[in-house]
């Protein structure tokens, strides 16, 4: 399975992954201003144009004010809490590693929206025939064997694109040679079932606006439980239903009978 | 019924006028999108439609099943006379539901795709349950129609011919649910036996109802009723401790019981203020009974709930959430089963639909709090609903409100005084 790893030290925050994101997606761009939330941060948030956004985040590391820079998108998780809740099963979690969305069949009911814990599907509300959007990991260039559009782009090999055991593996070697350089947490790697993205910092994640206090179980475990529930369900009310109505109406009857005798 | 050349009263007029501005808002929003007509946000995506026209909605119309069960399988007679009314609130209200969904939905022309879905989804299964039960209703509200154009043949043929079309569609239903033939063949099997029982004089059959029908009524409700709390499972990252739970399925399902029954004697009672029909009260004073029941088994799993989970102090952090779950829990659980226990309270009728209105109350503040209010999403601010998306459920309750006007009027559905 493929994943990206983004570490977070290496960003300089040139953009260049946005840049790259937009062009290969043909997003259309946005009237965007600085300092309107996130300061240099730009656009604010991630939208139906914006899949993929260069966070920069202000945080006191002991000695003063530090300037670390953070990514948002569509995280891929390995048990999508998304691909469990959409109903019409728009969309899916494909081998390669992509969650893939199906516009043909999606009926716009944003479920998908609700429970991702990563904030990340996106809905076109002021379109009367609106469609879910997010980042696509670059499936198609994946399919024809080359890297998304995002991690090709950048300049300093902030992030990576290769195999997940791979890149976890890497992510580990980097944090135990160099302690000191980052917090020893690889996120993605457990948060909501683990993801195809993974991000190292030096600053704690929460600190840099990352979805964190996840459990490392699935989201979409407690819904399976409820859902293999539904046999049962079904078997035990209809062997319950029968058997009260039985009993009910056999006692109803005799007494009818009983009361007729006497009367 | 020959009531010639009515005047135009205000309350049709105020509901006919509300229907009328619903539509054109509804209109609007297939035209602008649904970012013109509310306030839902990437961050806040499902809101006031969500709590009010599903959550709500589907819960308040539990009185159909509930009587339905109570009257034809659990041998309560004496509540007969409730059963058509309560029948007829739940199929308006969930096409109703079904309306709201149309509206919420961003592309209903793809709503079919649900029957061939993700049988992982809790949604998908509220789909198939939701039209089937619909489809359920509209087959339990066909003897007032058969009744008042005197279709006797057809009656005929709907009391011998619904219990296997109920067979087929539960079975397939299972099968939709499962992907198992298996589980297909063990359901068809226990209705099969229990209609060949019942045919046979084994089991006691009623000649005027099919109990199959009213029976598999029950078992969708008990399933669709507990998914959409199993629709909010999935937010433990956003739905304060408060409301999350893995019991969040059972919970619906209690509250929605306890809810139905209280709907009922609240309908009933405004139909002989505002419809003149009266009231048979002596059976709903016997429902109102039940309500305290299951009350009881509600508070005492909210309060496990909460004990169990640890999230007992978020009760004493003086937030928004902390006050709607008192109020929820003070105003729509506790008093009203004071007022229950109260002996002889509910026996006048101010008394019965005081009770009957907290408790209705109290499921509304609920589903509002699990929707909207308990969910707090990072980064986004709090969301309130347009006057555009209040007015549009507005409108689609004034036409169901209008359309139960009319068909109690026009179908044999209360007793006759």
């Amino acid at each position: 399975m493929k994943a990206l790893l983004m570490d977070t030290t290496l960003c300089v925050a040139c953009r260049g992954c946005q840049v790259a994101c937009k062009q290969w997606n043909r997003l259309d761009a946005e009237q965007t201003s600085f300092f309107h939330g996130g300061g240099y941060q730009n656009p604010a948030h991630r939208s139906t144009q914006t899949w993929n956004l260069i966070t920069f985040n202000e945080v006191e590391n002991g000695r003063g004010m530090d300037w670390v820079f953070g990514r948002r998108q569509c995280n891929h998780c390995l048990e999508p809490a998304c691909v469990t809740a959409c109903p019409v099963g728009a969309l899916t979690k494909t081998a390669e590693g992509p969650v893939h969305y199906d516009e043909s069949r999606c009926i716009g009911c944003r479920y998908c929206q609700v429970v991702c814990p990563f904030n990340a599907p996106r809905f076109e509300w002021n379109d009367p025939n609106p469609e879910i959007r997010k980042c696509t990991m670059c499936a198609d260039r994946i399919a024809v064997g080359s890297e998304p559009a995002c991690s090709q782009s950048c300049t300093t090999k902030a992030l990576i694109f290769g195999d997940r055991e791979e890149l976890l593996s890497l992510a580990k070697e980097r944090i135990a040679k160099s302690p000191n350089r980052y917090v020893s947490h690889v996120y993605g790697e457990k948060e909501a079932g683990g993801a195809c993205v993974l991000y190292l910092a030096k600053a704690p994640f929460e600190k840099m606006g990352f979805a964190t206090g996840l459990p490392d179980k699935p989201f979409s475990s407690e819904v399976k439980t409820a859902m293999a529930a539904i046999p049962f369900a079904i078997t035990g009310s209809a062997l319950a239903l029968g058997a009260l109505y039985w009993v009910i109406n056999r006692r109803l009857e005799s007494y009818k009978e009983n009361s007729e005798d006497e009367s | 019924m020959n009531r010639k050349t009515a005047p135009i009263h205000p309350g049709p007029a105020l509901l006919g006028g509300l229907a009328c501005l619903g539509l054109a808002a509804v209109i609007y929003r297939f035209w602008a999108g649904i970012g013109a007509v509310s306030n839902l946000t990437d961050g806040h995506p499902w809101g006031f439609w969500v709590a009010i026209d599903i959550l709500a909605g589907v819960a308040l119309a539990a009185g159909g099943f509930v009587t339905a069960g109570l009257v034809y399988i659990f041998g309560g007679k004496r509540f007969a006379e409730l059963a058509r009314p309560a029948v007829l609130t739940a199929f308006l209200g969930y096409v109703m539901f079904v309306l709201g969904l149309i509206v919420d939905m961003g592309r209903p022309w793809h709503m079919l795709y649900i029957f061939v879905g993700n049988h992982n989804s809790p949604l998908y299964e509220i789909g198939w349950c939701a039209a089937l039960y619909t489809l359920v209703l509209a087959l339990e509200l066909l003897p007032p129609v058969f009744e008042k154009y005197s279709m006797d043949r057809a009656q005929r043929l709907w009391r011998s011919l619904s219990p296997w079309l109920v067979i087929v569609l539960l079975s397939i239903f299972t099968l939709a649910m499962t992907y198992s033939w298996i589980w297909l063949a063990i359901v068809a099997g226990l209705l099969l036996a229990w209609e060949i029982l019942m045919r046979k004089g084994v089991m006691g059959r009623q000649r005027q109802t099919p109990i199959l029908l009213i029976a598999s009524g029950v078992m969708l409700s008990f399933l669709h009723q507990s998914s959409l709390g199993s629709l909010y499972l999935m937010t433990a990252h956003s739905l304060n401790p408060l409301w999350h739970s893995p019991l969040l399925p059972i919970m619906f399902l209690i509250s929605a019981i306890a809810a139905g029954m209280a709907m009922v004697a609240l309908e009933s009672l405004a139909g002989e203020r505002f419809l003149g029909h009266k009231a048979p009260f002596s059976p709903l004073v016997d429902m109102a009974r039940i309500v305290p029941v299951f009350l009881i088994i509600y508070l005492a799993m909210k309060a496990g709930d909460i004990l169990a989970y640890g999230d007992w102090r978020r009760l004493f952090i003086p937030n928004v959430q902390s006050v709607m779950w008192w109020v929820e829990m003070g105003a729509g659980v506790v008093a009203p089963l004071v007022l229950y226990l109260t002996p002889g309270f509910v026996r006048k009728k101010s008394g019965l639909a005081a009770a009957s209105g907290l408790v209705v109350c109290g499921l509304i503040i609920n589903r509002v709090n699990v929707a909207v209010i308990g969910l707090q999403v990072q980064r986004w601010q709090s969301y309130y609903p347009h006057p555009l998306e209040v007015l549009i459920t507005l409108g689609i309750i004034s036409a169901g409100v209008l359309t139960y006007a009319w068909a109690s009027a026009n179908l044999p559905i209360h007793p006759r005084k």
